[in-house]
């Protein structure tokens, strides 16, 4: 098995944005724990914006995209918007392919995304 | 659970494994050196392994309905600029749809598909009387 730690590396609030770091590959064998977490989090803190830092994210497969994009729509819902910061480039070529590189905010760090 | 069954030939990668996701990072290591030695450059390498990772993905999701349990054996060979990459399985044996191109961005089914047709040169989907042989090629 290989040993399972937790996606979400550290979380913190300013206003309505939710800021996460991501750590680690997502794939179809942890990706159920960040969606549950993540689904909890936006819940609990009733966010508006989230931004996700992927700095530390160098694989993530279709189902860790299907993560982003559930929170994508729920957000969307509430006029809020998701963005993705320091992606990688094996992250970047996946959202490409899935035709969702526009669709997310794409932006270069933290600083960056407050200001979107 | 994954084994390596050993192969005399550096030109041929064979893993035995379950259909356990946890799975899914240990071949991706495997793969990536196998890429290597062959040659592929970074890019080549992101996209082959993506494609793998896919469709083993969905012979979980959908070949055997979740079961982690189940045998998948995966060979890699590389011959005259040519990686073949064979997955099988002994699930229900039935085609992955592909969607249309235009379809949402926002529901994200079909990823998988979209990734083996456009980062792949060749993919074959062969039907076996117990099961699904995946044939996928990709040139240096």
């Amino acid at each position: 098995m290989t040993p399972r730690s937790d996606p979400i590396s550290a979380t913190r609030q300013e206003g309505d944005a939710l800021l996460l770091s991501i750590r680690g590959e997502i794939d179809l064998h942890n990706s159920p724990e960040l969606r549950t977490e993540l689904l909890d989090l936006l819940n609990r803190t009733r966010a508006r914006r989230l931004v996700l830092d992927l700095a530390q994210v160098p694989y993530m497969d279709s189902s860790a995209l299907a993560v982003l994009v559930e929170a994508l729509k729920k957000l969307l819902k509430i006029g809020g918007k998701v963005c993705l910061v320091a992606l990688q480039p094996r992250v970047k070529g996946l959202l490409e392919i899935a035709r969702l590189a526009s669709i997310f905010t794409i932006c270069k760090d933290e600083q960056e995304a407050l200001l979107k | 659970m994954m084994s390596k069954p050993a192969s005399t030939d550096p030109r041929v990668l064979r893993l035995r494994i379950t259909s356990d996701p946890a799975n899914l990072a240990p071949v991706r290591r495997e793969m990536e050196a196998f890429c290597i030695a062959c040659g592929f450059d970074e890019i080549a390498r992101g996209d082959i392994i993506l494609c793998i990772n896919e469709a083993l993905a969905n012979i979980t999701r959908h070949a055997y309905d979740g079961a982690t349990d189940r045998p998948v054996h995966l060979e890699a060979r590389f011959e005259e600029g040519v990686l073949r990459v064979t997955i099988r399985d002994w699930g229900c044996g039935k085609v992955p749809v592909e969607r249309l191109p235009a379809r949402d961005p926002l529901d994200p089914g079909g990823v998988g598909m979209v990734c083996l047709r456009e980062l792949m040169d060749d993919v074959t989907f062969t039907r076996q009387p117990d099961g699904m042989l995946l044939t996928m090629e990709r040139r240096l």
